[in-house]
């Protein structure tokens, strides 16, 4: 009995250092952060149109749709709805670190926090941008999973001194075989879960600017952890990576839109 | 002129029934003034003590800091500073307290929803637990950590009590997500539109979640002594504010979250005081003052105008009933404006006895209403700001308001009145009616 507890003490010791022994070194882990930010980097102008499903609890869901526009190489982007009907004619324009919220039935301009709901859904700004993760956390490793048929890296991201970014500490779970992550959780400053995020689809084209392939995330399943009952449910169904109009991202433009 | 109110007197008395046909109406709609103007205070009483007990002092100095162009947070930083400027400035001041704000989403197991937090010194709050009134739980657990104090209308659309948890999820003025853990250390009665929409915590919780020190709030709130010279001391101190280097804001009369957007459109950076009253900081419920007198005036106006065309047409009776009365006053030597004086006289007794017994039933009619307690539907409790019908007396509006329809009852009085003076004596005592 004795012996059997010994063993079982010293399997408990081992484990952890067996797993410790294959993690992944912090060069092997910038390097797969650096990966996605490349990866959903476009070199030239990029368009999608986005399906949005927003849940929430007690009330009826809300389909939305929106068009998409990034330069990034401008830090541009601007986001216009379509439908509903009620919703056409809005938009957000991000100017230098300024993000601007237009509504047509006011006819006004706000400025808006950076890093607020789009269109009061659980989505962010960040959810249709490209993504800075190499320069904005410090990975660690957690360890090798399993995510349904897929092995996985799960790395805790913690944010780097100095750098405001809307969630402190983020866990990742990235796709050995592709490097795409899956499954992504934020967490706030207090340490509470705040959202869960799961990425069934990632999709591919080629940019021509970028001599490359251009990832991005198809679908995107975001689940509020605060208030479990809401969810929402991002769909990229097309990327145009044609040029845009030289002076699209300007409030005119998104007015002009807005009539 | 004793005769003449001898006279009239005489003549109310003789015609009993007109008499108290008219003065009954005028009676009646005097009072319905009264109950309307004692409803107005009553709502405007129960604002000051909602909007003094949730959101504001009676004067306030608030602020805006802005970390960046596009971030505004309703902060005052190095308060103590301006503490001192007020305590030396303010001549009325009773007390003051500073309150950290906030605009959280507040959940529950059951529900969430979005509220103002106003965070709060139990030690600097001397009103506080004398206004709550608590329905479950104790106001002074306030003091402790990690609490959070609902109205009922709250407690019931998150479907807790006290001692249930709830999690305040908030952006913090850095543009982080935060959030903090909370007990509900009690349940107070809904105070209208305000209690709908804040709560009260702690002045370590919110600083806990804003990632706020020490040294800055939210607001801080003055409570005046008499609150006659507010707008004096309001000067006083925005002047002290300015000479001691502090930027301060035009006065405008907005609630400061409705100044906050606003203020993420323009350019600048840092902080900027803002000097408001209570009234400025509940603008956007006085409109429902503004409909109640607005109500009152349409009324008050439409039935005055019957009245008026009741004691005209009185009038022309009566001067037709006794022409020959005037003939014969007129020629034994009564002159012209006596004779308009005696009519006049008339319409003015019966116009302050019936205002006058007017008072009195509004008076009667406000307080049996107010010892019932009724109820108001849920939804216009929101623009009454309370659950139950007030009424408020305020003897200056009251009197004022008999003054007004005594008044309008003796002009419009005139226009016969004078026809009468000017009748001559022998067509008078001719006449044959």
């Amino acid at each position: 009995m004795k012996l059997r507890l010994t063993f079982l003490a010293l399997a408990l010791v081992a484990l952890p250092l067996a797993a410790r022994a294959e993690a992944l070194p912090k060069e092997k882990m910038v390097e797969l952060l650096k990966g996605i930010d490349i990866r959903v980097r476009s070199s030239g102008d990029y368009k999608a149109l986005v399906y949005l499903e927003q849940h929430e609890k007690d009330k009826p869901d809300v389909a939305r749709e929106a068009l998409v526009y990034r330069r990034d190489a401008d830090q541009k982007l601007l986001i216009l709805f379509t439908k509903p009907s009620t919703e056409a004619g809005k938009g957000y324009l991000r100017i230098d670190k300024n993000l601007w919220y237009y509504d047509p039935t006011v006819g006004k301009w706000e400025r808006r926090t950076d890093r607020e709901r789009i269109a009061g859904t659980d989505s962010r700004r960040e959810d249709f941008d490209q993504s800075d993760l190499a320069n904005q956390y410090n990975p660690a490793y957690v360890g090798e999973e399993k995510l349904g048929a897929y092995t996985v890296w799960h790395l805790k991201l913690t944010v780097k001194d100095g750098v405001d970014v809307a969630y402190p500490i983020v866990e990742f779970w990235i796709d050995e075989a592709t490097g795409n992550d899956l499954k992504r959780q934020d967490f706030a400053l207090s340490g509470r879960l705040m959202r869960t995020s799961l990425v069934p689809k990632w999709e591919k084209l080629y940019s021509d600017d970028k001599k490359a392939d251009l990832w991005y995330r198809q679908e995107i399943h975001i689940y509020d952890e605060i208030d479990k009952a809401n969810s929402t449910l991002v769909v990229i169904k097309s990327v145009d990576l044609h040029s845009l109009d030289e002076n699209m991202f300007t409030k005119a433009w998104l007015e002009s839109k807005s009539r | 002129m004793r005769q003449l109110f001898l006279i009239a007197f005489r003549n109310l008395l003789q015609h009993r029934r007109r008499t108290l046909m008219l003065g009954g109406a005028i009676a009646g709609v005097t009072s319905l003034l009264i109950l309307l103007t004692c409803l107005s205070s009553g709502v405007k009483a129960t604002m000051l003590e909602s909007a003094t007990t949730i959101s504001t002092g009676h004067l306030n100095v608030a602020g805006f800091y802005k970390i960046t162009a596009g971030q505004t947070a309703p902060l005052v930083t190095d308060f103590a500073k301006v503490q001192a400027i007020v305590e030396k400035t303010v001549p009325d001041l009773d007390y003051m307290a500073a309150r950290g704000r906030g605009w959280a989403r507040l959940v529950s197991d059951q529900g969430s929803m979005q509220v103002g937090m106003a965070s709060v010194d139990m030690g600097h709050e001397p009103r506080l637990p004398k206004v709550l009134k608590m329905l479950e739980g104790n106001v002074m657990d306030l003091a402790k950590p990690g609490t959070v104090l609902l109205f009922a209308g709250q407690a019931k659309k998150l479907k807790v009590k006290t001692g249930d948890s709830l999690v305040f999820s908030v952006l913090t003025p850095r543009g982080v997500n935060n959030t903090v853990d909370v007990k509900v250390c009690g349940v107070a009665e809904d105070m209208g539109l305000l209690s709908s929409f804040n709560v009260f915590v702690p002045d370590s919780t919110l600083r806990q979640l804003y990632q706020m020190n020490t040294t800055t709030t939210g607001a801080i709130l003055l409570y005046l002594k008499d609150m006659k010279n507010i707008t004096r001391d309001m000067d006083l101190l925005r002047k002290a504010l300015t000479a001691n280097g502090y930027t301060v804001m035009d006065r405008e009369s907005k609630a400061f979250w409705m100044k906050l957007q606003e203020l993420n459109s323009e350019d600048w950076t840092g902080q900027k005081l803002d000097l408001t009253t209570w009234e400025d900081e509940i603008s956007f419920v006085s409109w429902t003052l503004k409909a109640i007198d607005g109500i009152t005036f349409l009324l008050t106006s439409v039935l005055l105008v019957i009245i008026a065309i009741g004691i005209m047409n009185t009038l022309w009776i009566a001067i037709r009933e006794r022409t020959r009365e005037i003939g014969t006053l007129r020629a034994i030597g009564m002159q012209r404006p006596r004779v308009l004086a005696m009519f006049v006289i008339e319409a003015f007794c019966l116009g302050a006895l019936g205002s006058l017994a007017g008072v009195l039933l509004g008076v009667l009619a406000s307080l049996a209403l107010n010892s019932l307690h009724l109820g108001v539907p849920e939804g216009l409790n929101w623009f009454l700001m309370s659950s139950t019908v007030k009424f408020a007396f305020e003897p200056a509006r009251i009197f004022g308001g008999a003054f007004i329809i005594t008044g309008c009852t003796t002009l419009i009085a005139l226009i016969p009145s004078f026809r009468a003076a000017r009748m001559k004596p022998v067509t008078a005592m001719s006449h044959l009616g």
